[in-house]
């Protein structure tokens, strides 16, 4: 290949590199020049706009920018906006405004926002934003970036003094700098591609290429006879048990020749070797043969006579039921009645890091694994099982990870990464395409319900009957769980004399679909808010007022047959929207008095989120006093880029009573830090937060014991404070190094362990299966819609969410600033369509430019287990925006939309139908 | 497999193509040609960068017209003062070139060589009549731009052995006004539902001199919707004009379905809102100001 040499100035350094000069100036960055702080997001596309860096002061995509342009021109990439010894102001704004979550999209969002600055000292709030448009971002729903970059817009003026975090003021609730900031501003953050490992093989999948088909014949001989490559691996070379264990009870690891292939993406072989090209190739040379057969990617074509089998008993996966009360009674009784369909899509987390693990034989002999991931144990286990290996020969470190959303839980990536380290012995490293990320890993079920609601005339709720159909894809994927989740949150937080609520997740040939923030009831809740909403459309009800008056309130028997576990805070954040859900509604109205061709229209929704999930309930964390005197914590709690690194050492640190700062945190590592339990279903804060107090709290007290021997006081007149303990009595001290000596002298251990345990709390026969664990919250949206087009613009969003205590107020508010924006595209805009979607080109994600205006309101109404009175939030706030957005658009055009994603064309459609 | 080089001068360049006889091609922006060249539909042996050529790079406001060089990007064209305030279709359109960071590099001839049927350049050059400056080994022609298209992604202008050195269009002397319409599946970095550009040419009475309305995607190539023109040709401005011809241009247009962003149906029953507001719009900056010139 001709290579020219090209020089030009980097981060103010001129350099020489000999490349490929039609290369994209990505790849010279990330690769020769090791400046990993440009991201790639897709598939050099500049559809994701994370590998943005200034050309000449100019924002460019460097995935679209070939090397040779920028001979002789200046590159600035995110790893030279620091000066040597201080950060650039737009850094530190972004850690202070709590602008970076997972962190992968702050270095493009970092150099757009400077370009702007250089250019315009003082933008407006729609200026940041257009400039900020397009680098995508899926973790903070943007507001937070835009008030960043206002914020150092001030500072770069010399109005204001940098942004400095209130790192000291309260540990808990107040606004804490995250932990690992600093590394994700300057680009230092290293993800796993950013990682550089010698001797690194590179690995890439056969996919199947067709919907449904048996796989007739696989040769590979041509595949190894390509220079480069190392091996070819299919079914017959997995040591173990050829499946993703009890994560997708009937998904092969690799399909084996003839067996089935129920979709697009199926995974058939892997190719390892030495350049990602030779890999590329490899696959390409692989003699594959399939017979096609019928296919069916709509759950009522899955179930028709006649239709494909593609799995289970008739393609039904799983199903469940339940029912309260007397059903047909109050139906009877009812006054009024209705009945209505409810359909969801296929969603696509697209977390900007797509899927990569890279592995490696350790130093012991270990197959050590890095990746991005929930459940860094359930990994390991997973992993045992197709490798026949001992757990303790397995490794699972979570690296830095640029979101996950559930998208990550998908044990497939870490199996063939493990397998391919195993079977060539030497590090290699899987990195998903944007694409291979949309047609294989794991999707939102769509849904299609059918639900039916009785009321009396006054607004008294009846009964609510709903009959889910889940769309599992081609594959468990922890959908045969999706029926229980989906009952529980469609009730909500109701009073329902009687319910009969049935799910049932059914096979078809789509992308198999998985766990997606809020688990199986974002979509249930979305039909049981809209129906409500219709509901006091047909009574002529303040929706509001309505599900006020049927709210349930703390400590009273639900529709489950028994109260919850947790203090429920439904009223008060019905209250808390109350004042602004009637300016809006005032405003609209105001709005609406023009009659003009652009309406706007208000929408409310509530909603109950079972958080805490099944499994065990005695949680474990340990803390240790360091031999300098300082504290380590290790727990399991991955940050994918939610905060819990912080949170932990936030937590542990206000126990102790000392300094933020002085608290590490080892988290997520099995070579490591115990086992914490599952994580999912926005526990991690509640279950390990409170295995973390327990340990500190237990350390706690074995270190003030040992330094009360030391002192000769007794342990409970002492003080713990930063680096020392001191008697306020005496007066005499003693550091901690001092008292970890002692720890060491008289052998006792400096690491203790800590249990949070709630096993006793919640018998049995009030816990079938899961815990009773819920929280709430509301939304108000209000947007504005064009009746000639049907394009829907949210205006402004109002979230309140009972979080029991705010830990750390930013990541609290980002958390739903984050889910608000997510929603507004589930709303909106996201559909993955089978057969025709093929990566961010043509998956609508929402840009700066779709964020409507979000008020976040935090209520505090405590919590009785868990530590601080903290509650589960992440995944709760993605619930009640979907239902609030379609309610506000069914308003604002006098017609009901049913199905999401509410399509400019499925909007004007309604708004064009003759039915209301 | 590339070389890749910027020549200082267009004869170099078309020197360059020449001798490389067909496998050396044009790149300006590159923002279309990358992802061409990785999925294998472009295999060029050179590149040859023309954004260094001087005078490629420059916006001229002449007294009857407007001459935009081959290398300035949507970002020059978005920002240039003239352009902002007068040529307000021709601002609007570029900056919807997917985003900043894009139209940092994009060219507008560049999106007329790429030829797709809802280029926004493409589009908006249509309304304002624009023609394009080509050259190659045999000299040099004026050519509108509306015969530069042969199909969808498919030009007449061959980069392989020409180029588009600058694009111009007139500045009528009587009043007039352009305006700019796009719908899409979100605000910004995507492609049109529909976009739709119009300019208003006013008679000394007030009445319509002279129209065009330009609408992608509705056809293989950039379309021009000739009977709404023909409509409002002498026609008096009023909304139930703009309603007519909107109406017309909504009949002459022949859009497609596609799953992934919209169906036929639905880009149909769109037109006529588009085209009424750009005319309306156009019509109001005609009439707000003396003229653009």
């Amino acid at each position: 290949m001709p290579r020219q040499d090209i020089t030009f100035t980097v981060n103010r350094r001129t350099v020489s590199v000999t490349v490929d000069p039609a290369a994209p100036l990505l790849d010279v960055l990330r690769g020769p020049l090791g400046l990993t702080g440009a991201k790639q997001g897709c598939d050099y596309e500049g559809e994701c706009g994370a590998c943005t860096v200034l050309l000449d002061g100019q924002p460019v995509r460097a995935c679209l920018t070939p090397a040779g342009k920028v001979a002789g021109r200046e590159v600035l990439t995110v790893e030279g906006l620091a000066a040597a010894d201080a950060l650039y102001p737009l850094q530190a704004a972004f850690i202070a405004h709590g602008a970076v979550q997972c962190g992968f999209c702050t270095p493009a969002m970092l150099l757009s926002a400077k370009a702007l600055l250089d250019r315009v000292p003082d933008p407006t709030p729609d200026q940041v934003i257009e400039a900020l448009d397009g680098q995508l971002c899926r973790c903070t729903g943007y507001a937070k970036i835009v008030a960043a970059v206002q914020s150092a817009a001030a500072t770069l003026r010399g109005e204001v003094a940098p942004a400095a975090p209130a790192t000291a003021a309260p540990v808990i609730g107040g606004s804490a700098l995250r932990v690992d900031s600093v590394a994700k501003v300057t680009g230092a953050a290293q993800y796993v591609e950013d990682m550089r490992v010698p001797g690194l093989l590179h690995v890439q999948v056969l996919r199947s290429p067709h919907h449904h088909a048996r796989l007739l014949a696989l040769d590979a001989a041509a595949a190894r006879r390509v220079p480069g490559v190392v091996a070819v691996l299919a079914a017959e070379d997995i040591p173990g048990e050829n499946g993703l264990g009890d994560y997708s009870e009937d998904e092969p690891l690799l399909a084996p020749v003839g067996a089935t292939l129920r979709m697009v993406g199926a995974p058939i072989a892997l190719v390892v070797a030495e350049t990602p090209a030779a890999a590329a190739e490899g696959v390409a040379a692989i003699d594959v043969r399939y017979d096609i057969l019928p296919h069916a990617f709509e759950v009522a074509d899955a179930l028709a006579p006649g239709a494909p089998h593609i799995a289970g008993d008739g393609n039904v996966l799983s199903a469940e039921q339940l029912q309260m009360g007397d059903l047909p009674a109050a139906l009877a009784a009812a006054e009024v009645s209705l009945a209505r369909e409810y359909r969801t899509a296929y969603l696509e987390h697209s977390a900007l890091e797509r899927e990569t693990v890279l592995g490696y034989p350790d130093d012991a002999g270990r197959l050590t694994i890095i990746g991005g991931t929930h459940e860094p144990y359930y990994q390991q286990k997973y992993i045992a099982g197709a490798l026949a290996l001992p757990l303790e020969q397995i490794r699972v470190i979570l690296p830095p990870t640029g979101g996950s959303f559930g998208g990550k839980q998908d044990p497939w990536p870490f199996v063939a990464t493990a397998l391919a380290v195993l079977r060539t012995g030497r590090p290699a490293r899987l990195m998903f395409t944007r694409r291979e990320s949309f047609a294989a890993s794991p999707k939102r079920h769509p849904y299609v319900v059918h639900n039916r609601i009785a009321a009396t005339r006054a607004g008294r709720l009846l009964a609510l009957r709903a009959e889910i159909d889940a769309n599992t894809g081609a594959y468990d994927s922890g959908g045969k769980y999706i029926p229980n989740y989906a009952i529980i949150a469609s009730g909500g937080p109701y009073r329902w004399p009687a319910v009969d609520l049935s799910a049932r997740t059914v096979y078809t040939n789509g992308p198999k679909a998985g766990q997606y923030r809020g688990y199986g009831t974002a979509q249930a809740a979305f039909a049981t808010e809209c129906l409500l909403d219709e509901l006091a459309q047909a009574l002529d009800m303040d929706p509001l007022a309505l599900r006020r008056a049927n709210a349930l309130l703390d400590g009273e028997t639900t529709w489950l047959g028994y109260s919850t576990g947790e203090s429920l805070g439904f009223v008060e954040v019905l209250a808390a929207v109350e004042p602004h859900y009637r300016a809006l509604l005032a405003d609209a109205a105001a709005f609406n008095e023009a009659a003009g061709p652009v309406r706007r229209g208000v929408g409310l929704a509530g909603m109950w989120y079972r958080f805490g999930k099944s499994g065990s309930l005695r949680i474990e964390a340990h803390a240790e006093l360091t031999r300098d005197g300082q504290f380590t914590i290790y727990c399991t709690a991955p940050d994918y880029g939610q905060g819990t690194n912080t949170a932990m050492a936030q937590m542990a640190a206000e126990t102790l009573g000392v300094p933020r700062a002085h608290v590490a945190v080892v988290n997520a590592d099995t070579g490591r830090a115990p086992d914490s339990g599952i994580q999912g279903a926005s526990r991690a804060t509640y279950f390990v937060g409170g295995a973390v107090v327990s340990a500190a709290t237990n350390l706690r007290a074995v270190l003030l014991g040992i330094a009360a021997e030391l002192l000769d006081a007794a342990p409970d007149t002492l003080m713990l404070q930063a680096g020392r303990v001191t008697s306020p009595t005496t007066h005499a001290e003693v550091t901690l190094a001092e008292v970890a000596a002692e720890f060491d002298r008289i052998g006792h251990a400096r690491r203790v362990r800590g249990v949070f345990d709630l096993s006793d709390r919640f018998p049995a026969e009030t816990r079938p299966t899961y815990l009773p664990l819920f929280v709430t919250g509301a939304h108000v949206a209000e947007v504005e819609t064009d009746l000639r087009t049907g394009e829907v613009r949210v205006l402004r969003m109002i979230a309140a969410h009972d979080v029991g205590r705010v830990i750390n107020r930013p990541d609290a508010e980002g958390q739903i600033e984050g889910a608000v924006l997510m929603g507004v595209g589930a709303a909106l805009l996201e559909e993955v369509l089978p057969g025709h979607t093929t990566g961010l080109a043509d998956y609508y994600l929402p840009t700066a430019r779709s964020m409507p205006q979000i008020d976040v309101l935090l209520v505090e109404v405590a919590g009785r287990h868990g530590p601080f009175g903290v509650k589960g939030l992440g995944e709760a706030a993605m619930l009640p925006a979907v239902p609030a957005i379609i309610n506000a658009t069914s308003r604002a055009i006098g017609r009901r939309l049913r199905a999401i994603p509410a399509t400019p064309e499925r909007v004007l459609a309604a708004i064009r139908s003759d039915a209301a | 497999m590339t070389t890749y080089v910027t020549p200082a001068s267009v004869e170099a360049a078309l020197a360059l193509l020449d001798e490389h006889r067909g496998r050396a091609r044009i790149i300006a922006g590159g923002t279309d040609l990358l992802p061409d060249m990785r999925s294998g539909k472009r295999t060029p042996a050179c590149l040859v960068d023309i954004t260094g050529i001087p005078g490629l790079r420059e916006i001229r406001v002449a007294a009857g017209h407007v001459e935009v060089g081959a290398c300035v990007t949507f970002a020059e064209l978005r920002d240039h003062p003239f352009i902002r305030q007068h040529i307000h279709a021709l601002a609007e359109a570029a900056a919807s070139v997917g985003v900043a960071a894009i139209q940092n590099a994009a060219t507008w001839a560049g999106n007329l060589v790429q030829a797709m049927p809802a280029a926004d350049g493409a589009i908006v050059a249509l309304a304002l009549e624009a023609e394009a400056r080509i050259v190659d080994l045999s000299g040099e022609t004026w050519q509108p731009v509306a015969s530069l298209f042969a199909g969808p992604g498919r030009s007449t202008v061959d980069p392989t052995r020409q180029l588009i050195t600058h694009i111009r269009f007139p500045r009528p002397a009587a009043a007039w006004g352009t305006a700019w319409q796009r719908a899409g599946r979100r605000p910004s970095l995507i492609l049109p539902t529909i976009n739709c550009a119009a300019r208003l040419i006013l008679a000394a009475d007030g009445g319509i001199a002279a129209a065009t309305i330009a609408l992608g995607p509705v056809a293989a190539t950039p379309f021009r919707a000739a009977r709404a023109e023909a409509f409002l040709h002498a026609a008096r401005p009023a909304p139930a004009t703009w309603a007519e011809a909107a109406r017309l241009a909504q009949e002459e247009a022949q859009p497609r379905s596609n799953p992934l962003r919209a169906s036929r149906a639905y880009r149909s029953a769109i037109i006529p809102a588009l085209v009424e507001s750009a005319l309306a719009t156009a019509y109001g900056r005609a009439t707000e100001k003396e003229s653009p010139c």
